[in-house]
């Protein structure tokens, strides 16, 4: 046990330094090679020069490469790979997303997940925004924002247990361990097999991902709402603008840019959503979303990359105008300083 | 921190609904607490809101085989206590049955009179005689069915079993070994690319961070395997295993780093002007720029990136078992525990704890950076992207 | 950051070469339902310094079991032998042969996989000695080198899955002192087992606990109930078209299955829980309201593994006992069929030790030992059955070796797209109220687009 623990302290030792080492390591060998302080001032301003051009692409090496490795070959190989049969070695055109269009379960995903996409950001984004508003005015919000964050920390394992005693259901007549179905028969109602209800089972599943997410974004707007100016809000209350009308005429704008970060951020979590379908229903009874979908495609059963590669595509082309939407942001902003 | 602006219906209301909000939140999650602590019958039988009340509960005991009996009066007797036993609960009989059927047939006290001559009696505390007119021949005596009532049982025995099963320390130090690096690693990374990104000079600034943006929706589920395939080729080709802890870092900050630049570049972006150009003016260069001004104004974050990267990593499974292996040795925490439950995937007093042990950690780290973790994402967002 | 990838790399190597420590849990020598010669042969292969990876389906308590009969092999050849599995064994499988770092030895539970894997090259093929040693060897060898034989890249046909470990499916499980409480019998044929559903329904009681949960796998437990009841209503030619889908899954031969199943699981009166309950409830979870008091049920429709599950300290043929599956008396041409299941072991990456650990699992020891563990049946002939753990065990392997026909759990030997996919989600649509014709039209058209 010791020598592990000596084992594991000196790998990440090893890894952590190797790290900070390439960064020191290579602008010192830069300044080395190319000294600033030359000594004729020609060669000075010439190196200083050089210097800028290079240092740029040692800051941005690492972050490049890695980007380049473990992200972009990845995505080229999967076009690649959605253009050919089973095992990615004949090549099938177009045949995969011919199949996909005609899969009716590829079709029951692509509606699920427009469903999700349609109330998740919405719902975290609107009860983190009030959990934000109302937090922030009493004296515990800080503990409160920190036990709505709590979720997040959860592992996926662990939010799948804890909502089975949410959602159990045993037969009628039996003592429920579901806490629904124990509200639902305390109120003489029968109970209820949720996650396999028809279309309802879905929201049953999007429960579990707004709770997680609600604390992230009720967090990140709780900041925000504290970063508007006192005076702005002083002004509409002399105004004698109601609680309300604050709330939607200033505060809402003020800080609706970090709405929509929040917003984007959730959106793409949500085209990515694949742990809780998988380990709530794995897709049954009209559950199934894409990224599970895929990953159903690329590795149960043997394994067909070049349809589960289609889907990949599928689920990146969905969110090519969030990303174009974000590029122009961000361009936006460059052109701004 | 407070406002004193006049959205005040009242405050009592207010509080209520912060209350109510926090309940509706932490309900599922008190629901797995308590769950973990009770006892691994009583958590199968009841809703864990009952946790705190004693309930009637039908249960069964076995009565003593032959080897037990005695004789009084020319009858043969066993007695003996159903509440005694390695797995007995205490409690007190109200009713009791010989038929699976009809658990509480009879109220408790009475005496019941069963094939052959034989009569039954047991009493609220449990014990109970039998007695018959002909010798016992069973080793094995028959089943008692009584309606007890239960108290309430609390126990830590589903951490023990958790805690102290085998391999957990070393998945734990796996656990680290991973999920350190893995953290700091990115954050470096990123923090470099994001200043070169916000104050470099340099071409195709504008298409770099569009891609990198970009790349923020790729799922990492179908890099799997065109990764893995080049790691066995490196592996291969310098002679050591494929499946290293240098691989799985390296495949975390691969994955972490879009939203790692994204985030702090944004930060980055909006520091003053004034303080990188007067530094600049007084000669230093990027790097020194870098580590003395830029690096401690970006604390927090960096500190909120380190949250979110550690408890993805943390709780990641996927990437562990696919870059790590899943053997005794390599197993991380999350991947021990789903062992754990492995073939007895019913016991859900193990789920429970084991849920809560893992959760442990991120927690405390979650709790450390908190307060720079607010301060960091709000510079980044208010920005607007 | 070129040199820690070295001294990273290097540090790993460390981590993964530490031993494990075990001591072999039966002493040779001493008891004499092992075969311990074989100990001394095993001995005279020398392996020290290889390492032997296994990854398999086992975890928890099973892994114990395999971690013991790993053992002796350890000791005997002075191998290093990893065994490892995880949750999501199957996916992980899959992603390491096709990435090229598979462990030596991987054990799948499904000819089906073992076909797909098969066809894309990913599989050594085992030797012509060790298909002349299981026909020879093993009970119905013939149809045993069948299972394990799957056409490779070529389409040539090529013996690849060595089975070891079997279990038995149509077993029927109940408590014999719940049973003698109330007066049942144990039902000789399907006609008293559905007049006995009857009247336990009569008496106010549910006869069956049928669960289909299982995580990502859930509905499987259904297609042992449709497997078992093709074999008792249609002859093992007519299985085994289907298996191959010459019979389509559309034919009355198969929706008259679907239908039997339905009057159990889609039937209120019938199941604990309600027809809503079977799909949700965890098939783990299921067989426990066989010992609640009162009985949830009655019955309870599983393999030969599922005493695992039971409730901790059940004794098993004195609190839990099993019948077998029954036919039916009007069709008595079928005779007595089985319905079993194994798991088998591939040569995922060729090495010396992945060959001599094959022929160790020729060895009666070999499958002494699990015996004697448990939870492991075996149709080689010359292992003893007195190793068996328990009388029950011996049972099952006393109806292993009756049975006038035996057939492999036909959702393992489907298309792994089917039998572990499409047949899964259909039997809970089914379940969950779906018509025979349609269920069975969904999963045909599934078929139809991976042909």
């Amino acid at each position: 046990m010791t020598a592990q623990i000596l084992y594991a302290f000196i790998t990440i030792i090893v890894g952590v330094g190797g790290c900070f080492g390439y960064f020191y390591g290579s602008n010192w060998l830069l300044d080395r090679v190319l000294p600033a302080d030359a000594s004729n001032d020609a060669s000075a301003v010439r190196n200083l020069k050089l210097q800028a051009m290079i240092r740029p692409w040692l800051f941005l090496g690492p972050a490049l490469l890695l980007l380049t490795v473990y992200l972009i070959y990845p995505v080229i190989e999967t076009i690649w790979l959605s253009f050919h049969g089973k095992a990615g070695e004949d090549f099938v055109g177009l045949s995969n997303y011919v199949w996909a269009f005609s899969d009716a379960q590829f079709r029951q995903s692509i509606f699920n997940n427009l469903m999700w996409l349609l109330v998740v950001p919405a719902a975290c984004t609107f009860f983190g925004l009030i959990i934000a508003v109302l937090t922030d005015r009493i004296w515990w919000g800080n503990l409160a924002r920190s036990l709505i964050f709590l979720p997040l920390a959860i592992s996926f394992v662990g939010a799948s247990v804890i909502w089975k005693f949410v959602y159990d259901y045993r037969g009628e007549g039996q003592e429920q361990i579901g806490i629904l179905n124990a509200i639902i028969t305390y109120f003489g109602g029968d109970p209820q097999v949720w996650i396999s209800l028809p279309f309802w089972n879905n929201f049953f599943l999007m429960v579990i991902l707004i709770w997680i997410q609600t604390g992230f974004a009720a967090v990140i707007l709780g900041a925000a709402l504290r970063g508007i100016p006192e005076d702005t809000l002083e002004a509409a209350t002399i105004d004698g603008a109601g609680p309300f009308k604050i709330f939607y005429r200033i505060m809402v704008p003020q800080i609706m840019g970090t709405i929509i970060v929040v917003w984007t951020t959730i959106t793409v979590l949500v085209l990515k959503v694949f742990d809780i379908v998988l380990t709530m229903t794995n897709g049954q009874w009209n559950t199934q979303v894409l990224a599970n979908l895929m990953f159903d495609w690329m590795f149960r059963g043997g394994g067909d990359f070049g349809r589960g590669a289609a889907i990949a595509i599928v689920i990146m082309i969905a969110v090519l105008p969030i990303m174009i939407w974000n590029i122009r942001q961000a361009n936006a902003e460059q052109g701004g300083h | 921190m407070f406002k004193k602006i006049s959205l005040e219906p009242s405050r009592f209301a207010l509080h209520f609904a912060v209350l109510v909000i926090i309940i509706l939140w932490t309900l599922p999650t008190a629901g797995l607490l308590i769950s973990s602590l009770r006892d691994k019958n009583q958590l199968a039988a009841s809703g864990w809101w009952t946790a705190l009340t004693s309930a009637d509960r039908n249960q069964v005991g076995r009565m003593k085989g032959k080897a037990d009996q005695g004789e009084k009066d020319g009858k043969f007797v066993i007695e003996g206590n159903l509440f005694e036993g390695a797995d007995a609960v205490s409690g007190k009989v109200s009713a009791f049955g010989t038929k699976v059927q009809n658990p509480g047939a009879n109220p408790a006290g009475s005496t019941v009179e069963l094939e052959g001559g034989q009569t039954l009696t047991v009493n609220a505390d449990g014990t109970y005689v039998l007695t018959s007119p002909t010798a016992f021949e069973n080793d094995r005596g028959g089943r008692v069915f009584y309606i007890s009532s239960q108290p309430p049982r609390f126990t830590v025995e589903n951490y023990e079993t958790v805690l102290f099963s085998q391999g957990i320390g070393r998945s734990f130090v796996n656990s680290l070994t991973v999920t350190i690096p893995a953290t700091i690693i990115p954050i470096l990374i990123a923090a470099f690319a994001a200043y070169a990104l916000a104050w470099m000079k340099l071409p195709f600034r504008g298409l770099i961070i569009a891609i990198i943006v970009g790349l923020l929706v790729v799922p990492l589920q179908m890099s799997l395997i065109p990764l893995l395939k080049l790691y066995n080729a490196a592996g291969t080709f310098m002679g050591v295993p494929s499946k290293t802890y240098l691989g799985i870092w390296l495949a975390h900050t691969g994955f972490g780093l879009p939203f790692a630049i994204y985030l702090l570049r944004s930060y980055i972006a909006g520091l003053p002007k004034d303080l990188i150009e007067s530094a600049q003016i007084d000669g230093a260069n990027d790097f020194k720029i870098f580590r003395r001004i830029i690096l401690p104004l970006t604390f927090p974050a960096l500190a909120s990136f380190a949250i979110f990267q550690f408890l993805w990593v943390w709780n990641d499974l996927l990437v562990a078992i696919v870059f790590l292996g899943s053997g005794d040795d390599q197993l991380v925490l999350t991947g021990r525990l789903n062992a754990l439950l492995g073939s007895r995937g019913g016991n859900w007093e193990i789920l429970t704890a084991s849920a809560f042990v893992t959760i442990i950690v991120p927690l405390t780290v979650f709790f450390s950076l908190q307060r720079y973790f607010v301060r960091g994402l709000l510079a980044g967002s208010v920005k607007g992207g | 950051m070129k040199k820690n990838l070295f001294l990273g790399a290097a540090l790993a190597a460390i981590f993964v070469t530490t031993p494990a420590l075990a001591e072999l849990k039966y002493k040779p020598g001493e008891d004499a339902k092992f075969t311990w010669v074989n100990l001394d042969e095993l001995k005279k292969v020398d392996l020290k310094g290889e390492t032997l990876t296994i990854f398999g389906p086992w975890r928890g308590d099973d892994e114990t079991h395999v971690q013991v009969v790993l053992e002796y092999f350890r000791e005997a050849t002075g191998a290093d032998v990893k065994y490892s599995s995880s949750e999501n064994y199957e996916q992980q499988v899959v992603i390491d042969t096709q990435a090229g770092s598979p462990a030596n030895i991987s054990v799948l539970p499904q000819p089906g996989l073992i076909a797909d894997l098969a066809s894309k090259g990913l599989l050594s093929p085992l030797t012509d000695a060790d298909k002349a040693w299981m026909i020879e060897n093993y009970g119905a060898g013939q149809s045993w080198v069948d299972i394990g034989t799957a056409k490779d890249k070529d389409g040539k046909p090529q013996f690849l899955g060595f089975s070891y470990k079997t279990d038995l499916k149509s077993l029927v499980w109940y408590s014999p002192e719940n049973f003698a409480d109330a007066g049942y019998e144990v039902p000789k044929t399907m006609e008293e087992l559905i007049a006995l559903s009857d009247k336990i329904v009569a008496d106010g009681g549910k006869p069956w606990c049928i669960g289909l949960g299982s995580g990502g796998a859930t509905g499987w437990p259904a297609t042992d109930w449709i497997e078992d009841i093709m074999l008792r209503t249609q002859p093992p030619e007519v299985y085994d078209k289907w298996v191959t889908n010459e019979v389509k899954f559309t034919d009355p031969a198969v929706t008259g299955a679907l239908d039997i199943f339905g009057s159990f699981a889609k039937n209120d009166a019938y199941v604990d829980g309600g027809a809503a309950g079977v799909a949700s409830t965890d098939f783990r979870d299921s067989p426990k309201g066989l010992f609640t008091t009162p009985p949830k049920c009655y019955m309870h429709h599983q393999a030969s593994f599922i005493p695992s599950f039971f409730p901790e300290g059940t004794k098993m043929g004195e609190d839990a006992d099993f019948f077998y599956f029954p036919t039916y008396a009007s069709k008595p041409e079928l005779g007595k069929p089985v319905l079993g299941a194994g798991t088998l072991f591939t040569i995922t990456k060729d090495s010396k030790a992945a060959r001599a650990f094959i022929d160790f699992l020729k060895l009666p020891l070999a499958h002494e030992l699990w015996m004697a563990d448990g939870g492991f049946l075996t149709p080689l002939k010359s292992a003893n059955p007195a190793a068996y753990a328990n009388d029950a065990a011996r049972k099952q392997g006393d109806i292993m070796a009756t049975a006038s026909t035996f057939r492999f759990d036909g959702s393992d030997l489907m298309p792994g797209k089917i039998g572990a996919g499409a047949f899964w989600t259909g039997m809970v649509d089914f379940v969950g109220g779906k018509s025979s014709a349609d269920t069975a039209a969904e999963i045909q058209k599934a078929w139809d687009a991976i042909k």
